[in-house]
């Protein structure tokens, strides 16, 4: 492959005249064509320089009555710190959160200091538009949770595998939530709640048989976490290619095919009438469904007559690991005030701070990991919740590794909906996953 | 009279040029360019010659994609293009309440194309009015799979296109029929012909023109079908991405932030090139006809 240049000439034949032309329209034409630029992010910033101008710092739907006054506070505390210094804060709502990321980036427009997911600050990494943390903060390391910064660390972008870029703030996980009343009146005991993949499509199977087919304790397709959670391995030992087509995740199909046709699962859990797992709990069509470690007492506000029926257990199998982190615009026109917000933001301190106000989740800093007052639960069914999502914590996976795109999703789910539905074998469609995504890999 | 310079009528026309070449033309040049960069959503493109359009050719939905959008609109050119006549014919008649049912027919193309998709999922839903009905009645013991059936959801779509569809193309039938003289009916009638035979003899080859601008009009927009298939069948384009369409191909290619730009251009290519070719056809077969 070669870069396009605006000077390529015509050799006579009509096939360079036309590669000609097209390379010539490209650059007429300014199609955005340009390639990433990786020395702003590996730049050092002067962190020893008197910190003063002004920043903008920008949170994914955190601007409300509950968080509000948290980030009104920390920024005014930053502010009087550092006088001469001023904090712009904004935020940004939930959906479509990435396409607004998006556009700042390729509009040039990224804010200073962004809270953003592993998954969207690779996609902004690799464009090189992030600062790289581990070669400006010597501490990152002994300040922060390995995992969470394991998820900022991206193997695929060449000489910076070690390189890592989010500083991490906030740490959630999946715990299990069950509808007593619909386990005690199906004849499951809430006592004896399934552990592993296993036991559920068991007990699914007793909950379809005694409610004549009108209660589900299982409502979601499978996906990539269940194939993870076979022992699979997603991708090879040198990152370079998806090797998930294994007998084991295959099995896990066959069994979710199975179930499926049994209707231990809705009908339309396949189709785009599906209102997800979360959804039908709600209206109690289900039994069972994951969700944060708040989730109790949320459904507390939404549903009052529902939660009291809720009680949590932990993740089945391997608990899931999401992480959200604060990055640092490698573009900043005040890198040194960008990077010390970015920091102090997520300091240990005001992470705790702000974990407060979010029963369930764990602060990403080092030193609260190990405080015992998140391991201690007030008895409720809530403070058992949070007491299960803190102990998952400690083991839980990110799941989806940071090459893994909406494209290579979109793939899965359709491979595995043509399984479901009987149409391909749980290898055949593993295999033509696997093959798609590789394709998507190199391209 | 005053003469004009001639370069006025350039001034003239100068800002419908203008904003042909800056919204029109330069983005279909701009695709056309792109179809040839591996270029992403956030990252700069590399000239890769023709790999686009290899890959396209190992694209396992695309052989999908192609089917569902011919049969799409193979099926919806000749029922949009009667049906509406037919309708137009219905209403065309002076008879009390008939601005009522103009106005009903109408009703389906103002309302929004999400709207109605929603609508349509809700009837054929497997617990929908549509499968609930049927069991009441005794017609079927299980839901018939409208939204789940690779087959069932392509035609639910195109239903669903036909029934929104109608009433504009009638509207545009009833202005042609004020022009097919009334005489000609009177003469054919006077010489026998039944109302059948008047029909064909005389008030199709007078709308001729405007069945030939409605079958185009059908033609382009099926080609460019989304938002019927994304709704009923689920942004993976129904059951395993058997239900996909060109533009939804376009659209999952183009999206977030690892979007691929190039890959996009490339089918956008392909699905200009596929809409011209049957836009040539119905030409050409217009001017046959006229000659």
């Amino acid at each position: 492959m070669r870069r396009i240049r605006t000077g390529s000439r015509a050799t006579g034949t009509l096939t360079n005249a036309a590669l000609a032309a097209v390379t010539t329209l490209v650059a007429v034409t300014g199609c955005g064509v340009g390639g990433s630029n990786g020395a702003a992010a590996q730049q050092s910033v002067a962190t020893d320089a008197p910190l003063k101008g002004e920043i903008t710092f920008q949170t994914w739907s955190l601007k409300n009555d509950k968080f509000t006054p948290y980030f009104t506070a920390l920024i005014k505390d930053f502010e009087s710190q550092h006088p001469g210094t001023t904090v712009n804060w904004i935020d940004q709502p939930g959906d479509g959160y990435p396409d607004k990321v998006t556009s700042q980036v390729t509009s040039g427009s990224l804010p200073d200091v962004i809270n953003l997911p592993p998954d969207i600050a690779h996609a902004v990494a690799k464009v090189g538009g992030l600062l790289d943390l581990t070669k400006n903060v010597p501490t990152l390391a002994r300040d922060y949770v390995a995992s969470g910064l394991h998820a900022y660390t991206y193997a695929d972008l060449g000489d910076t595998a070690k390189d890592s870029y989010g500083f991490p703030w906030y740490l959630g996980t999946d715990v299990s939530f069950w509808n007593k009343a619909m386990l005690q009146r199906d004849g499951l005991d809430p006592a004896n709640l399934p552990k592993t993949f296993d036991e559920l499509l068991s007990q699914a199977r007793t909950m379809h048989d005694r409610s004549g087919g009108k209660d589900y304790l299982m409502s979601r397709p499978p996906g990539l976490s269940d194939i993870v959670n076979s022992g699979t391995t997603l991708m090879s030992p040198d990152g370079k290619k998806f090797v998930f087509n294994t007998p084991a995740a295959a099995a896990v199909l066959d069994k979710y095919t199975a179930a499926f046709a049994a209707g231990y699962l809705p009908s339309d859990v396949l189709t785009s009438t599906y209102e997800g797992n979360s959804t039908l709990f709600t209206k109690q069509v289900v039994a069972w469904t994951t969700g944060g470690g708040n989730y109790i007492q949320s459904t507390q506000q939404s549903n009052p007559t529902l939660a009291p029926q809720i009680i949590p257990s932990p993740a089945l199998d391997t608990a899931p690991l999401y992480v959200q982190g604060i990055s640092v615009a490698a573009r900043s026109k005040n890198l040194p005030l960008a990077l010390a917000f970015g920091r102090f933001v997520t300091d240990n301190a005001n992470q705790v701070a702000f974990i407060k106000l979010a029963p369930g989740f764990l602060p990403g800093s080092a030193a609260s990991a190990g405080d015992p007052a998140y391991s201690r639960s007030d008895g409720t069914p809530q403070g058992d919740a949070s007491v299960i999502a803190y102990k998952d914590m400690q083991t839980a996976v990110n799941f989806t590794p940071p090459v893994w795109t909406d494209a290579m999703n979109t793939n899965l789910n359709q491979q595995i909906a043509l399984a479901m539905t009987g149409k391909e074998s749980a290898k055949q469609a593993l295999d033509n996953a696997v093959d798609q995504a590789n394709q998507l890999l190199g391209q | 009279m005053r003469s004009h310079r001639p370069y006025t009528p350039w001034l003239l026309v100068a800002p419908a040029l203008l904003w042909l070449a800056v919204f029109s033309l330069w983005p279909a040049l701009n695709t056309g360019v792109l179809s040839f960069t591996n270029v992403h959503t956030l990252s700069g493109g590399q000239f890769i010659g023709l790999r686009n359009y290899s890959l396209m050719w190992h694209d396992p939905h695309l052989r999908d994609a192609i089917l569902n959008t011919l049969v799409f609109m193979a099926v919806c050119v000749p029922l949009l293009t009667f049906l509406p006549l037919l309708l137009a014919l219905l209403v065309q008649r002076t008879l009390p309440f008939m601005g009522f049912f103009r106005t009903v027919f109408y009703f389906p193309v103002i309302a929004s194309a999400v709207v109605v998709a929603l609508i349509w999922q809700w009837l054929l839903d497997d617990r929908g009015l549509v499968n609930g009905l049927a069991e009441q009645f005794g017609l079927i013991h299980a839901a018939l799979p409208f939204l789940t059936d690779r087959w069932l959801l392509l035609f639910s779509a195109i239903a669903l296109t036909v029934w929104k569809g109608l009433g504009y193309y009638m509207v545009l039938y009833l202005s042609a029929l004020g022009n097919v003289r009334r005489e000609l009916h009177e003469a054919a009638a006077v010489d026998g012909a039944g109302a059948a035979r008047r029909f064909w003899a005389v008030t199709v080859p007078g709308v001729r023109g405007t069945m030939a601008l409605v079958a185009v009009l059908i033609a382009v927009n099926a080609m460019r079908v989304f938002s019927e298939l994304y709704i009923l069948g689920g942004r993976t384009g129904g059951i395993g991405g058997q239900d996909v369409s060109l533009v939804m191909l376009i659209q999952q290619a183009a999206s977030g932030s690892d979007g691929r730009l190039g890959y996009a251009s490339a089918l956008s290519v392909l699905l200009f090139l596929l809409t011209v070719g049957p836009l040539v056809l119905l030409a050409r077969w217009n001017r046959r006809v006229d000659q």
